[in-house]
């Protein structure tokens, strides 16, 4: 099962069309998400690990970093396996 | 005699859904009133009392002076029981007399009158068990008094309907400010501009097949045509609009483009170009430029309505345009199909095609998919922005009938986010 980072780096990528994305990475000022982006990416992490994120919380994430943190967190809380 | 409403005896609310979400059935309008008028107006209570979901009493407290959900009011007078559904112009059952309970070819009670003698006999411990024990231990009569089905029969009756209360109310003539040059066409015996309104120069009021209620404080820009049987509510605007025939707008509407047979709850807005038709929209609603509906299939056959997500209903109408709810937003370009559904605090944004017969309540409605968006704090927010721009409220009370509105409608929303993630991760 690839990590929880290769997974939302995919996914980020796949959104976003973007290459080479780094755990510091700002979804909006570095990748250039738009807010309606934000709301997809959302979507798709939570039909990609099976969660349901808060959406406060969750798109209140900056970065890519940030995010695998937030989503692993949310698949312990939720008793969700994942690959760290 | 005290009329009680009860919304609702039939337990049929969601077929008026989402326009009932956020207010009992009696509240919605057919023509110059609401339905709870027309009960009134053709009973003549003493008093009146209402029975509402409990989820929004709290709410609709603070919108009556009458009393709201309190059993006390069962009591202490003959009482008329009615389901809001009822119409009014064919109820044609006394007031008063001997203790009945009117029953419909489904067992369902439409109406209970109550003698006052017979109140103390039965158990009021709540709405539900009084009309359940009065059924139980008094008279049933069948009755075949005709009712509001669907929020589109009162669409579809709205023109007609603008026509009976004009004459029943009847007013007529010029008494606003009016500015020539004005174009009238049919007689000015139906045509009403009510003390405070304005028409403005190059406007053209057509009564020929139908009367024009122009309300208190109204102002018809330049360049708009309004045709008959139509009702303009208080301080409304209708913005160089291409108003067609059988159109109710609410107090404090802005109003452009074309629109025809529909009916507009109060503070909402459709201020620029795009059609709309043969629809029903609540309150706080805006429509972005150019926001159209379907009103006509191509195929000219009945259209359909999916209420619930799901299962469509067949309105036995060929012209049937979109139920939107309140503080339900659309963006610029919106096309909606022919009997679509936009639930209360949707947001709805455009995609070059026609979008999905049902929007859920509180969806956010981005790039084809329904999502979860930025949650309903953040439409909230917005609502409570529209509403201080007018001089209007959001309180706690508002928030919490909200908030119930939330959990109600979270099983068809649910449903219709899981199908936009499966799209979004194809």
């Amino acid at each position: 099962m690839a990590t929880v980072e290769e997974r939302v780096k995919a996914i980020t990528a796949q959104k976003l069309g973007v290459d080479d994305i780094k755990l510091e990475d700002s979804f909006t000022a570095d990748l250039g998400a738009e807010s309606v982006d934000s709301i997809e990416l959302v979507a798709m992490f939570e039909e990609e690990f099976g969660i349901e994120m808060d959406e406060d919380a969750a798109l209140a994430v900056q970065t890519v970093g940030d995010a695998i943190t937030f989503i692993a967190n949310v698949c312990k809380e939720q008793g969700v396996e994942i690959e760290q | 005699m005290r009329l009680i409403l009860i919304d609702s005896l039939r337990e049929n609310r969601s077929n008026f859904y989402p326009l009932v979400l956020g207010r009992p059935i009696w509240e919605l309008r057919c023509g110059i009133s609401s339905l709870a008028d027309k009960l009134v107006a053709k009973i003549n209570p003493d008093e009146i009392a209402y029975f509402v979901p409990d989820y929004m009493a709290a709410y609709y407290k603070t919108q009556v002076e009458k009393p709201v959900n309190d059993v006390t009011t069962l009591a202490g007078d003959d009482l008329l029981l009615l389901d809001p559904s009822v119409k009014a112009v064919d109820f044609d059952v006394a007031a008063t007399g001997p203790s009945e309970i009117g029953i419909n070819e489904q067992g369902q009670v439409l109406y209970a009158r109550i003698s006052e003698k017979d109140v103390d006999g039965l158990k009021a411990a709540d709405i539900e068990q009084f009309v359940a024990s009065a059924k139980a231990s008094l008279p049933n009569v069948k009755c075949r008094l005709s009712c509001w089905e669907y929020t589109w029969d009162l669409v579809l009756a709205n023109a007609e309907e603008v026509t009976s209360e004009f004459a029943a109310l009847g007013q007529h003539g010029l008494e606003g400010d009016v500015e020539e040059p004005l174009a009238i066409r049919g007689s000015k015996k139906d045509i009403y501009v009510a003390p405070g309104a304005r028409i403005h120069p190059m406007v053209t009021l057509d009564a020929e097949h139908g009367p024009i209620y122009v309300n208190e404080g109204a102002e018809i820009h330049p360049f708009s045509r309004v045709e008959g049987p139509c009702y303009i509510g208080k301080n409304s605007l209708l913005l160089g609009a291409k108003c067609r025939e059988g159109n109710s707008i609410g107090d404090f509407c802005r109003v452009g483009g074309e629109v025809e047979e529909s009916i507009i709850h109060g503070y909402s807005n459709k201020y620029h170009d795009g059609f709309l038709g043969h629809s029903y929209v609540g309150e706080w609603v805006n429509l972005g430029a150019l926001t159209t509906n379907s009103d006509l299939k191509n195929d000219y056959s009945n259209v359909s309505v999916m209420l619930d997500g799901r299962r469509s209903v067949d309105t036995g109408s060929t012209k049937v345009g979109s139920l939107i709810g309140d503080h339900a937003k659309t963006s610029i370009g919106t096309l909606l199909n022919t009997g679509s559904y936009v639930g209360a605090m949707a947001l709805v944004m455009a995609t070059g095609k026609p979008l999905p017969k049902h929007i859920p309540s509180f969806g956010w409605f981005i790039e084809g998919n329904v999502t979860k968006g930025f949650g309903k704090g953040r439409l909230y927010e917005t609502a409570k922005t529209a509403m201080s721009r007018r001089g209007c409220q959001w309180s706690e009370r508002t928030e919490a009938m909200w908030d119930a509105v939330f959990e109600i409608t979270s099983p068809v929303r649910k449903a219709a986010i899981k199908k936009g993630r499966r799209r979004l991760s194809m």
